[in-house]
């Protein structure tokens, strides 16, 4: 009986262990599970994975956390997975262990936050500085006059938040625009809606807002009646993101413009980048840096039910 | 000296303010005057009053039911978890499920309690530390909350049940309302039931409660119970307030809820704390993130500066508190 049980654990294991051999693997890691932002990336690197045949596994910290994310990896190393995608919480916190899994022979991509110091193969995702900047520039089209214009953020520290404000602040220094300091609603809804009805109520004179990432507008139109003030008074709002909830703001007048991160592509581009390097095709790698630049995309009254129609409702 | 050693001798006004509430008011109060000389009609104005009334009576009903644990000389971690499963559970009765909204709401409330209790039972019958039980409990409805939601926010909800958060009475806004007759309860429940002396007597000393005759254990399932509920009232609040629920909601408020309560004089070791208290803190920890987004303090300094000022505030409290003894 002994010798039976054996036989079969043992044939099973060699099952498992073709399985695994036959099928790649690749992890994708989010920033963190937490953020919706991010379920657009899942669901086109899993399509994308499908269409090549391969595992996608999603898999990350709950939260927000470098930390968090340097044992998720050290996990997938362990794993032996063929590949990873990852958006990283840190640059430099995440750096020695993108290295490890590239030494354990594992393909290392990152997205939509990136880690440039370490060995992984790419970054594909948005330019972060330039966004920032051509939110500075469209702020200066929308007010010639120039004035104050607050800054909303997320979480301080964060790296493509801060090549944001970066980028807004060095374009409109020496204009017109008087930038004041930054506040944050530290990626809570309910915090930056507060943050944002406060300053603007307490600051008349205030020309614009701008938003580097959308956290208010993930409220019902109901919740931001000051913001509803602030725009009918003349004030104005550019924001980034344009996710499905976003869209309804456009048509009611309560932002200006919207910039977008091509989340379904970071996803898309990513796995099969990865896909691609693991096999052995022939690959495009993007810049010297091995950037490669999804793009984003603008979203205004003239456009948004165009934009929405292609969005998958939340 | 616990809250309830203070009201015998004082009895009066001073059976609600206790001489640790007085103290701390004095900080409220201080802070309030030295931002109206700073900013003037900015800080003063009705819409920024309420505005900030109303940001911090989601924290001051999470600090409702955190007071009363810590005077058991108990701590909820989970609070937060459980204030965004809450949310979620009710936001999705009935956007998703077609259930009716107050039974979605109370669906929510029951989950809540329900977590809670499950809370007070680990504790009790496991005899698991409340720091391990609670931090489980986080890990479980942030889970739950994600799975059931797969981390989309729920929107497109009614009107009805976004009065519960969105709407006012008699020009106030329904979260004071909410706290305000929470908070009359909670002090009413704790200074004049027999049940709430028992939570100060169990805080004040466990065993010599227990050999009273009083179930302390029964009691610790009620009082974890009670903050699952307030937090699920909280969360359904803030989800009608924003007209979203979120999986991701009321992240870290668990230490906003337990900051305000010591705050407002709680000790983390049991006995002592106050309702009025716990609210007074809260509106400590709103009136000075509103003070610094109004004084255009930038935010890579306000989270030092919140620290330093929870710090003096309790410090000062208890020199004060020191120099009357």
């Amino acid at each position: 009986m002994k010798k039976i049980i054996s036989l079969v654990l043992v044939a099973l294991m060699v099952l498992m262990a073709s399985a695994v051999a036959e099928g790649i693997t690749i992890a994708v890691v989010p920033k963190s599970l937490d953020n919706a932002i991010f379920l657009d990336s899942q669901a086109a690197a899993e399509a994308k994975g499908e269409e090549l045949g391969i595992n996608i596994q999603w898999t990350g910290s709950p939260t927000s956390d470098a930390g968090m994310q340097v044992q998720v990896i050290e996990g997938l190393i362990e794993k032996q997975v063929d590949g990873i995608l990852i958006s990283c919480n840190d640059a430099d916190a995440l750096e020695d262990v993108i290295n490890r899994a590239v030494e354990a022979g594992i393909v290392v991509g990152c997205f939509d936050s990136d880690s440039p110091n370490s060995n992984r193969a790419f970054y594909c995702g948005t330019d972060n500085y330039a966004v920032g900047k051509l939110a500075a520039e469209k702020m200066m089209e929308i007010i010639p006059e120039g004035g104050k214009v607050a800054i909303l953020t997320g979480v301080l520290g964060a790296p493509n938040l801060e090549e944001r404000i970066r980028g807004f602040k060095e374009t409109v220094e020496g204009t017109n625009i008087e930038v004041m300091p930054v506040q944050t609603g530290n990626d809570d809804v309910q915090t930056s809606v507060d943050v944002v009805g406060q300053y603007t109520a307490a600051n008349p004179d205030l020309a614009a807002w701008f938003f580097d990432g959308g956290w208010p507008y993930f409220a019902d139109p109901d919740a931001l009646p000051e913001v509803k003030a602030f725009m009918e008074n003349g004030g104005h709002i550019i924001s980034v993101d344009t996710c499905e909830p976003m869209m309804q703001y456009v048509g009611m007048d309560m932002v200006d413009l919207l910039i977008g991160q091509n989340y379904p592509a970071m996803g898309a581009i990513g796995v099969e980048t990865l896909y691609k390097i693991i096999t052995g095709a022939e690959v495009d790698l993007g810049d010297e840096t091995h950037y490669i630049d999804t793009g984003f995309e603008l979203v205004d009254k003239a456009n948004y039910e165009e934009v929405w129609a292609t969005k998958t409702p939340w | 000296m616990s809250q309830q050693t203070n009201t015998k001798k004082s009895g009066g006004i001073g059976r609600i303010l206790s001489i640790n509430g007085v103290g701390i008011f004095l900080v409220l109060l201080a802070m309030c005057i030295a931002l109206t000389i700073a900013v003037g009609n900015k800080f003063l104005s009705a819409s920024n009053i309420i505005s900030v009334v109303r940001q911090f009576s989601f924290y001051g009903i999470l600090a409702i039911g955190m007071c009363m644990v810590i005077i058991t000389g108990g701590i909820d971690i989970s609070v937060g978890s459980v204030f965004a499963l809450s949310g979620v559970i009710a936001c999705m009765g009935i956007t998703k499920w077609g259930i009716p909204v107050w039974i979605s709401v109370l669906m929510g409330l029951a989950a809540g309690a329900l977590m809670g209790y499950i809370n007070g039972a680990c504790i009790t019958w496991l005899k698991l530390p409340a720091m391990i039980a609670t931090l489980g409990m986080q890990s479980i409805a942030r889970g739950v909350a994600y799975t059931v939601t797969g981390g989309y926010p729920i929107g497109s909800l009614p009107d009805n049940f976004k009065f519960i958060g969105l709407g006012t009475i008699f020009g106030i806004p329904t979260p004071i309302i909410l706290m305000v007759l929470l908070a009359a309860l909670a002090i009413f429940f704790l200074n004049m039931t027999v049940v709430g002396r028992r939570i100060y007597a169990i805080g004040g000393n466990e065993e010599g409660a227990r050999i009273s005759g009083v179930n302390v254990n029964r009691i610790k399932r009620l009082v974890y119970a009670l903050c699952g509920l307030t937090a699920a009232i909280s969360g359904i609040a803030m989800a009608a307030r924003l007209g979203v629920g979120q999986s991701t909601a009321g992240q870290g408020y668990e230490m906003d809820a337990i900051a305000a309560t010591v705050i407002g004089g709680a000790s983390l070791s049991g006995g002592s704390g106050s309702i009025i208290g716990a609210i007074i803190g809260a509106a400590i920890m709103g009136v000075l993130r509103n003070g610094l987004v109004l004084l255009d303090v930038s935010a890579y300094w306000q989270q030092t500066v919140i620290g330093i000022v929870i710090i003096a505030a309790v410090a000062l409290d208890n020199l004060r508190h020191v120099q009357h003894k």
